[in-house]
């Protein structure tokens, strides 16, 4: 697997994460765990972002690989 | 009058009588109660019983007693509410069996209770060792409590140090197959919800026997037929395991990119994954 692959790969469980800890962060009943799943929202949100960039020098790098 | 047409009167009056009496005087349970609560019901039976297939002829002295028994339990209650020395009064005091870990003699004669039975009363507990107990009470109504030793208490997430996320009740939203509305707008959903989160299980409605919503909104779902494999809600630890996956990943970027600004990137991002983690840990997992 080339790094792009493996960062794409990481980078696709992260957004499913962020998704699934938003939808926590509105279901939840209890008043103390909400600010958490938002920060942890947050976190992850920061993390795609750059990974997101990170992706796109990777591609720029290598052409050949670009795409899924 | 017939007689038998006296005595069916009577004795559907009195059912009726007695029944809100008895709920009214409360919803102590037998093994509850203290002794003299015992007789009381006891003498309200008997009144009744005698009452209803007409021993006691003189139907207003009948009613003087029943009420007497039934009232007065009633207004001691009040009583006692308002005061504790009057509680005290009528309900005794719990008598201290034991006390930092040694047996009160003098208090297990009063109560005329042998060596024997106090180590009964605690093995009934599950303990049959006596060395394990610190503090024991006998309660008014004859039910033993026991405080264990401090190194001898089931463990909590206290001892451990951990912390719990906290679990608010559950809610019951499908029972027998019909949705319960109230329950289901108590948690902030709707019918909409349930039937996505039905259909994305593919399980028909009829179908469901039981269905339970936990405090952080995940469905716990049993069927009539117990033929059918269900996936148990497993999204939390699902989503800890991946987000684990995420922050190893984002190391080894760390580790295997040769571009010094990139690896504190993906250092940082590690790092700020493994705290949110840590924070979730209580939440996800417990």
């Amino acid at each position: 697997m080339t790094v792009g692959a493996k960062v794409k790969q990481t980078l696709s469980n992260l957004k499913g994460a962020k998704g699934t800890l938003r939808a926590y962060s509105i279901q939840t009943q209890d008043e103390e765990a909400r600010p958490i799943y938002e920060e942890a929202v947050a976190a992850t949100d920061k993390v795609i972002k750059d990974l997101e960039e990170r992706l796109k020098i990777i591609e720029y790098e290598e052409p050949q690989y670009k795409g899924y | 009058m017939k007689t038998w047409i006296g005595i069916l009167i009577r004795s559907i009056a009195l059912f009726f009588i007695i029944l809100m009496a008895i709920r009214i005087m409360g919803k102590r349970q037998f093994v509850r109660m203290t002794p003299f609560q015992f007789v009381d019901y006891g003498v309200i039976a008997i009144l009744g019983a005698l009452l209803s297939v007409n021993i006691i002829t003189n139907l207003a002295f009948g009613f003087i007693a029943l009420g007497v028994w039934i009232l007065l339990p009633i207004g001691f209650d009040y009583l006692s509410l308002k005061s504790k020395k009057f509680h005290d009064l009528i309900n005794g005091n719990g008598t201290i069996l034991m006390k930092n870990g040694k047996v009160m003699e003098e208090n297990l004669k009063q109560l005329r209770l042998t060596g024997e039975d106090l180590l009964r009363q605690l093995r009934s507990k599950g303990i049959f060792n006596i060395a394990d107990v610190e503090f024991a009470i006998m309660e008014t109504t004859g039910e033993t409590n026991i405080l264990l030793k401090s190194d001898k208490k089931p463990v909590t997430s206290f001892d451990l140090g951990k912390k719990v996320g906290p679990k608010s009740e559950p809610q019951t939203v499908i029972l027998d197959g019909n949705i319960l509305d109230e329950p289901l707008s108590a948690m902030g959903l709707d019918r909409g919800w349930l039937k996505t989160k039905l259909d994305g299980m593919g399980i028909a409605l009829e179908n469901v026997f039981i269905a339970q919503v936990d405090s952080s909104g995940d469905l716990y779902i049993d069927l009539f037929d117990d033929a059918i494999q269900l996936p148990q809600p497993k999204v939390k630890e699902l989503l800890y395991a991946n987000l684990e996956k995420s922050e190893s990943d984002l190391y080894t970027f760390s580790l295997e990119t040769q571009d010094p600004k990139t690896k504190a990137m993906y250092g940082e991002h590690a790092d700020r994954m493994h705290n949110i983690i840590k924070k979730l840990e209580t939440y996800l997992l417990r």
